[in-house]
């Protein structure tokens, strides 16, 4: 009696916390099931499956779901216009709720499923180190639209000059931190006119590599770093580093790392009578930062890869399609290289195509084509131009520093930047 | 006129081992009743049954006219039978007065609850000394005495006391068995569990011997105590 | 140094958090020696229902006016989360091997978390929270927050109300008998499984407490708060002696203040610049939890077991 009951309870507790969890993927596949099905002209269509992977729950979900519909919107548009004939796009989004261990998960799956031909994704640096193996592989296709971290693409030693390609079939639309880093100390400096900067980081591949080259170059340029601290991910309370900074007459503050933490932070830094400005990356370039935040928001600065979509000609029809849809998420920062990536997988299988008399080879010989046709990208996307260079990285290097102004994010100085 | 505790076939059980095998046996009010018999019997057992701690799982327990074998432990307590369980189990880190305060738990009259205590501390003038002290830090046969001085607080219609002597020097044993007489007299019914058998059943009305699960031999206390088989067994004699 | 007693009165405060969370553990488990993991989500859930209390005032209600209402909100949600949990999820289990309350508590936790998650408008993100007006205060070069004050003003009441009551009123006592040896409270007459469901009820009270002032002191609730919050609380428990209220409330203090001391001086120690800053401060509580274990197994107010009967 007392062991069934046990048993029962037990099962049922279980059961239920997946159900839930199930119930927060299962509406996600909803929604891009929904979207996809804007196609299908002929009947002896292929269909070819463009994989998406990037955190669509909990933490970073806001700019995870702008990747997932930023991709869905390019293969709307690729099978509407029927720029592959006889292809078919669809969309299979997996969820890695940035986690480096369920995006490694991920990438088995899509490697496993036959229709994926590539895969875009995922958003966080952490998160890619765990997949980039497991594509490569397979030597199949993975394009991210936001990682940032140099080593992803130019090896451990990139920063000593000794830049070596670890994997042919990783390559990003989002330059790199390298230059993310550079370009805000030197608007920070030469800009805004701060010399005593407080350096913080989560600990994380993507914050403490931004946070250390700020570091580098704030100082290469005369700055004077007032201090440096860490902070982990999940944290609150941020008191004690408030009351250091406070005492360390910083006059401004640059934190590597994502919303999540610098949305409280700023809070508590303002509420402190601390009224510096908090920098970044593009990890806090999110309404969310704002919408948290609130007022102690105001004035803050985050650089973000590219120029901002929402100046680009070429972006206006992706923005009002993606508005008119009603998708969730934020497409501001990453949605157009997320457009651009799908893009750049598309025309690659329209190229293996035209050099095979227009059928697709079987699909282990059509994604080890794919990998060298995106490497010979070479086409204006809506972000800007798409090619690769050697390691795999964009060479469009531009970037925009934002700022918060009365309640949302105004681009301030958009710029190329090679170091 | 039925007795005030009737116990008829109670059969317990761990698990499935059967530690009493359907018992039956009676107290009238103002006796005194005594379960004798070897360790691993199952006399403990039964008074957890009798007050609840245990469910039995099968037989019929009847007190004041009452059925029990469904009653959570706290409601038989109003129902007035009260146990002062084997090992004494006292609150240690409460006080002495707490203690019996606990004791007195379902009562609502407090003249008549400080009373009682006064009562208490006449019967054992030693738990009035310490009043305010741990009862932790009292020695094993103070401990015995502030345990049938709490059970003594819910003013029961049954006493039941399991081995109050267990572990206690020859004169505290002497002292307590000296309460119960004492007890008796002042016509408070009890069913006393004891192993040391000479003292239980000279002063026993009614005894029963216990062994492995069943009664094996019941009487007046003043036979049983004469009976060759119980003095070779349990009075230690040959 | 000068910022000395500045993070002293941060590690107060954030261990008054951590103590009011600590004491729903050390109830309970004192009580049936359970383990409540669940009951770090708890304390989010009851800032959540204090939340949607507050959302759901006319706009323009005075913050002041709110607080209690919210308080009420918040009790209730995280009192009925509390209670019910130990009714269906832990009562059933009680006689069942440790390990099955353990995983049901982790069952209840992930299921609170994605319930949030899910259903409540907006809750995958961070909510904002409403903040008391005034503030900062500065008695000497410590700087006060409104927030803290609420704090600081909840524990304090929290702690007096709850000495006051284990010790002088009769379910008090009742409870202390049942915590020492719950088959003998019941030979009393204690209705132990209602003193085991006061247990919980106070615990959840106090975690929606803690869950207001979180959302008071930081301005902002996120459904994924009660995992850490919860982790420090356990940790504050242990350290202060688990199954002692006054333990809990100390632990946390001494956690508090244990975790901005190493993260405000220890990377000033010459040779352990590497170990000091924010990013280390979990571990430093943790060690602090060992080595205190290491001296005082019972922990700082904690009875030795062999006092337990
Ligand atoms: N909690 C228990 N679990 C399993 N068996 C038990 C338990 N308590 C007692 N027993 C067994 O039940 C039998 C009767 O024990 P008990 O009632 O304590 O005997 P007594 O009080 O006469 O010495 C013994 O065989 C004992 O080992
Ligand atoms: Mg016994």
């Amino acid at each position: 009696m007392q062991h069934r009951s046990l048993l029962i309870l037990t099962s049922v507790l279980a059961t239920g916390a997946l159900t839930l969890t199930a119930c927060g993927s299962r509406s996600n596949d909803n929604k891009s099931n929904g979207g996809g099905g804007s196609s299908s002209s002929s009947s002896s269509n292929t269909t070819v499956v463009i994989g998406v992977d990037a955190p669509l729950t909990g933490a970073n979900s806001a700019t995870g779901l702008g990747i997932q519909y930023g991709v869905q919107i390019a293969v709307d548009d690729a099978n509407a216009k029927n720029l592959v004939p006889g292809v078919t796009f669809k969309v299979k989004a997996l969820d890695d709720k940035a986690q480096p261990a369920t995006g490694q998960q991920n990438a088995t799956a899509l490697v496993a499923d036959n229709s994926v031909i590539a895969a875009i994704g995922p958003l966080n640096s952490g998160v890619a180190q765990s997949m980039q193996q497991v594509f490569a592989s397979a030597n199949m296709v993975e394009i991210s639209p936001s990682n940032t971290n140099p080593t992803l693409t130019q090896g451990k030693d990139w920063a000593t000059g000794n830049k070596v390609r670890a994997f042919k079939t990783y390559f990003r639309t989002a330059t790199t931190d390298a230059l993310q880093g550079g370009f805000a100390a030197d608007y920070a400096y030469n800009t805004l006119k701060k010399k005593d900067a407080f350096v913080v980081d989560d600990k994380q591949t993507y914050g403490a590599g931004l946070a250390g080259i700020f570091k580098g170059k704030f100082s290469g340029l005369g700055g004077k770093i007032a201090g440096t601290d860490h902070v982990n991910t999940g944290d609150t309370d941020y008191s004690t580093l408030v009351t250091k900074i406070k005492n360390s007459h910083a006059d401004m503050l640059y934190y590597g790392g994502q919303y999540d933490e610098s949305e409280l932070i700023t809070k508590q830094l303002k509420a402190a009578g601390v009224n510096i400005p908090l920098m970044g990356g593009d990890g806090m370039f999110s309404d969310t930062y704002i919408k948290t935040a609130g007022k102690a928001a105001e004035g803050d600065l985050a650089t973000s890869v590219g120029v901002p979509v929402t100046t680009l000609p070429a972006a206006k029809d992706f923005i009002s399609t993606y508005k008119s849809k009603g998708y969730p998420g934020d497409y501001g920062t990453y949605g157009g290289y997320s457009y651009d990536a799908a893009t750049a997988v598309i025309k690659g299988v329209k190229a293996i195509m035209d050099a095979n008399s227009n059928k697709l080879p079987a699909m282990t010989d059509a994604r080890s084509q794919l990998v060298d046709a995106v490497q010979k990208s070479d086409f204006d996307g809506i972000a800007g131009h798409v090619s690769f260079d050697q390691y795999g990285d964009t060479t469009n290097k531009q970037l925009t520093v934002y700022q918060v102004k009365s309640g949302a994010w105004a681009p301030v100085k958009s710029g190329t930047y090679n170091g | 006129m039925s007795a005030l505790l009737e116990v008829d076939n109670l059969r317990v059980a761990y698990g499935k081992i059967e530690a009493v095998k359907g018992i039956s046996f009676a107290v009238e009010a103002g006796q005194v009743v005594t379960l004798i018999g070897t360790n691993g019997a199952g006399k403990t057992t039964t008074l957890r049954t009798l007050s609840g701690l245990l469910k039995p799982v099968g037989g019929k327990v009847v007190f004041d006219g009452k059925p029990l074998t469904r009653v959570p432990p706290h409601k038989i307590v109003a129902l007035g039978l009260a146990h002062s369980p084997e090992g004494r189990h006292i609150f240690p880190r409460l006080t002495i007065e707490q203690n019996l305060q606990l004791g007195a738990y379902l009562r609502k009259d407090s003249a008549g609850i400080t009373q009682d205590m006064q009562r208490a501390y006449d019967l054992f003038p030693i738990l009035g000394e310490r009043r305010k002290q741990a009862a932790g830090t009292l020695s094993g046969g103070e401990q015995q005495m502030l345990a049938m001085g709490r059970a003594l607080m819910s003013q029961p219609k049954l006493l039941m006391l399991d081995e109050p002597s267990m572990g206690l020097s020859p004169i505290m044993m002497q002292k307590i068995m000296a309460t119960i007489v004492e007890l008796r007299a002042q016509g408070t019914t009890i069913l006393l569990v004891e192993q040391n058998a000479q003292a239980a059943l000279s002063l026993a009305d009614q005894a029963h011997v216990m062994e492995v699960g069943t009664i094996k031999l019941s009487g007046t206390g003043h036979a049983l105590l004469h009976d060759d088989e119980v003095r070779k067994t349990y009075l230690g004699e040959d | 140094m000068h910022t000395l007693p500045q993070q002293l009165a941060n590690g107060l405060f954030i261990g008054s958090m951590y103590g009011l969370i600590a004491i729903g553990y050390t109830m309970v488990y004192g009580i049936v020696q359970l383990i409540n993991f669940a009951h770090g989500e708890i304390y989010m859930t009851g800032a959540f229902g204090a939340l949607a209390v507050y959302t759901n005032l006319p706009s323009g209600t005075s913050i002041w006016l709110a607080l209690p209402l919210m308080l009420i909100g918040g009790g209730i949600v995280s009192v009925l989360i509390a209670v019910g949990a130990e009714r269906f999820a832990y009562r059933p289990l009680r006689n069942a091997p440790r390990l099955a309350p353990l995983i049901t508590a982790i069952g209840l936790s992930l299921a609170l978390q994605q319930a949030v998650f899910l259903w409540y408008p907006g809750g995958d993100n961070g909510k904002r929270f409403p903040q008391l007006p005034g503030g900062p205060y500065h008695i000497g070069s410590v700087d006060i927050q409104s927030g803290d004050i609420f704090l600081i003003v909840a524990a304090v009441v929290c702690m007096v109300a709850l000495a006051t009551f284990v010790r002088t009123s009769r379910t008090g006592r009742a409870m202390q008998a049942t915590a020492q040896d719950p088959d003998t409270a019941q030979l009393m007459g204690i209705d132990t499984n209602r003193i085991i469901v006061i247990a919980f009820a106070i615990g959840g009270f106090f975690a929606a407490v803690a869950g207001v002032a979180s959302g008071l002191k930081y301005g902002q609730v996120k459904f994924d708060i009660g995992f850490q919050a919860g982790l420090k609380a356990f940790t504050a428990a242990v350290l202060g002696g688990i199954g002692n209220i006054y333990g809990a409330m100390l632990g946390g203090l001494v956690l508090g203040i244990a975790e901005s001391c190493a993260s405000a001086y220890i990377s000033n120690i010459p040779g352990m610049e590497q170990l000091g800053g924010g990013g280390w401060a979990n571990v430093w509580a943790f060690v602090l939890l060992i080595v205190v274990l290491l001296v005082r197994p019972q922990g700082l107010l904690g009875e030795r077991v062999a006092d337990r009967a």
